[in-house]
């Protein structure tokens, strides 16, 4: 078992970037999330996993400020999410897991759009765009309809959209899922250079390998609640010799192996 | 202010960015306005067919079957009296007249006859229309007759032919015909109201109305697709972003108005320059009208589905209660549920303008009725899409 439970990491919880204590949230009577409370550092990229169901999504739109808990709070940068969403959402970037993009506009204009929703003036939003579509390798595709790229490069404009706010602290839902291996490699770079930077990320995702090879710190969620937080290592250390055990067992040690929705 | 504007412009953006719906949204109004224009555009004369059964055989029946077919605008279908019994029963026709065995030896014999009229209830308008004109011709004949009888009566035994008695009473009956006892003066006042321009304003506020709750529908899109979710992440607020979409759909709305009022303007020619800018400036409010009304549907709606089908029903019915298509009278219920739906004061404001008489200026109480109608949809909507969340 894993031997950093959540409360020990709760312990340095107020130094945190993200701090989030005691989030619950129900729908329709039904408990999703339960009283999940954790903290994300500067700089740092948090992997946040669960099987299908586990209530990760969820936690993220309560992070994000588009749901309200009903139990619980976060603050962000020091700024409530309760309080002072207005303010939460000037340092926040958000990558859905869908591809929240109009397919039939550009890329270009997919991206001063949003910008243009973040605060941006128009010169700054057309600049910021064509920086950030320099930084997911599309710049050259700047004039294309989105419907017209591939499912790689949708990923990569929606990577893009979520960094025109020039976030502090960066929500990545699912950002590699149905792409090719050489676009989820760019895409991990560019994971690892915004890192470098100076943000913070909180990524989730279900390929295990992923989520070793780039985050500090890992949660895993199931049933809506957190069961685990700690390194890579120290989970993987739980159960036996880390340079032998993959995180994917780890995995299916904590959450089981029976099939979910 | 800016947030809102940018939301409708990408909106509009995306609306001539998807050739499918811009294709759409061009060609529908000038498809509609070409159906129109076919069917009325070149005035409405009286047309209706007499369903007649001929169960006498005789020559006053047939006498009476060329009149009702030489007359203008009337045309004579022969049915069976099985044909026709079946026919009003399964609503194929609404009228039959039928021509009773005897009824020429009746009629020369200078005895009543009479003339059967079978109709599916009320039997529908040009059905009432094309009895009335049979039951008029009939009775010309049956008089014909009876006045032939009672000069051969008074005749009797002085030797008049026949044929003079034929010839004479039926000229004495025309002469009667061309100039009555009665004379009865038709008078014109104004010109003659074209269909269209009856049909206009209510056409335009239907359209405007699908248009509208159509695009309004894009909220439940977004919602699907995550745009939506994406953009309250963003500085945006959800006041912001109704705005936004409020004007987006009342925007596109006006695209299409545009269309079909500038075909009406330069086809029809029914007003000058100055009558557009009103009507246009007046389309603007019903577009805001019933662009909340479609905000609401898209706020109350879970699925695309329930968007797109409640935007129907509320558009059909709206304009069925509105009097677009019929005229629904100053009393009774038709009139009173009429007085419930913003299409009656959108169609009565620009048929005002239409027919030159207010003005825009004139149409205070129809502008305030749809103005409230805008600000308190809008709110609904609000409302409806924050539970939704």
């Amino acid at each position: 078992m894993v031997t950093n439970s959540p409360s020990t990491h709760l312990a340095h919880e107020d130094s945190g970037f993200l701090t989030a204590r005691g989030l619950s949230r129900s729908f329709d009577g039904a408990l999703v999330v339960d009283d999940v409370s954790f903290s994300i550092g500067r700089q740092e990229i948090f992997g946040l996993l669960g099987p299908n169901g586990a209530g990760k999504t969820t936690t993220i739109r309560m992070l994000s400020t588009v749901l309200a808990p009903d139990a619980g709070d976060v603050t962000i940068g020091g700024h409530s999410v309760l309080r002072e969403a207005d303010e939460v959402r000037k340092i926040i970037g958000v990558c859905p897991q869908e591809l929240a993009l109009y397919e039939e506009l550009s890329a270009r204009d997919n991206l001063v759009f949003f910008g243009r929703m973040a605060g941006l003036g128009r010169r700054e939003a057309k600049d910021a765009a064509a920086e950030n579509l320099g930084f997911v390798g599309l710049l050259d595709r700047a004039s294309d309809a989105v419907r017209k790229f591939s499912g790689g490069m949708k990923r990569r404009v929606n990577i893009a959209v979520a960094l025109m706010s020039r976030p502090q602290l960066l929500f990545l839902d699912e950002p590699t899922v149905g792409v090719d291996p050489q676009s989820r490699n760019h895409i991990f770079e560019t994971i690892l250079r915004l890192r470098d930077e100076g943000m913070t990320l909180l990524y989730t995702t279900h390929y295990m390998e992923e989520a070793d090879r780039l985050c500090d710190n890992i949660g895993v969620m199931d049933h809506g609640r957190l069961i685990a937080l700690d390194t890579p290592v120290g989970l993987k250390s739980a159960i036996g010799d880390p340079d032998e055990v993959t995180l994917e067992q780890v995995f299916l040690n904590l959450t089981g192996r029976s099939l979910r929705d | 202010m800016l947030r809102p504007l940018s939301i409708a412009w990408i909106e509009l953006k995306r609306f001539g960015a998807d050739r499918g719906a811009l294709a759409f949204g061009i060609a529908l109004p000038i498809a509609l306005f070409a159906l129109m224009y076919g069917a009325f555009g070149q005035g409405v004369s009286f047309s209706a067919t007499a369903n007649m059964v001929d169960l006498d055989g005789g020559p006053v029946a047939a006498e009476l079957i060329d009149r009702v077919s030489a007359f203008d605008g009337l045309e004579v279908e022969m049915l069976t009296e099985a044909g026709a019994d079946a026919a009003l029963d399964r609503s194929q026709i609404l009228t039959a007249v039928f021509i009773p065995a005897g009824f020429s030896d009746r009629l020369e014999a200078g005895e009543p006859a009479s003339v059967l009229f079978k109709r599916r209830g009320s039997g529908g308008d040009s059905g009432q229309v094309a009895s009335q004109i049979v039951q008029g011709l009939a009775q010309d004949i049956a008089a014909e007759f009876e006045i032939r009888e009672l000069v051969r009566s008074r005749l009797d035994g002085r030797d008049v032919p026949e044929a003079e008695i034929v010839a004479t009473v039926g000229a004495l009956m025309e002469q009667a015909g061309v100039a009555p006892a009665v004379a009865v003066e038709v008078r014109a006042v104004g010109e003659e109201q074209n269909v269209l321009d009856r049909l206009i304003p209510g056409v335009l506020t239907m359209f405007l109305m699908f248009a509208a709750t159509i695009s309004a529908a894009s909220i439940i899109t977004e919602r699907n697709a995550g745009t939506l979710e994406r953009l309250l992440t963003t500085r945006l607020s959800v006041n912001q972003l109704f705005v936004g979409k409020f004007l987006a759909s009342s925007g596109r709305a006006m695209v299409q108005a545009l269309i079909l009022l500038s075909l009406a303007f330069a086809v029809l020619r029914v007003g000058d320059a100055a009558t557009f800018a009103q009507v246009v400036a007046f389309s603007l409010l019903i577009s805001a009208a019933v662009s909340s009304l479609g905000l609401v549907v898209a706020g109350l709606a879970r699925t695309e589905d329930q968007a797109t089908w409640g935007s129907v029903f509320l558009t059909m019915t709206l304009t069925v209660f509105s009097g677009t298509f019929v005229s629904v009278g100053e009393t009774g219920v038709l009139a009173f549920l009429s007085k419930l739906t913003p299409n009656k004061y959108a169609i009565d404001a620009i048929g005002d303008i239409l027919a030159g008489s207010g003005g825009l200026v004139g149409q205070g109480p129809e502008a305030a009725i749809l103005g409230g109608i805008a600000v308190v949809g809008v709110l609904v909507a609000r409302v409806a899409f924050r539970t939704a969340q």
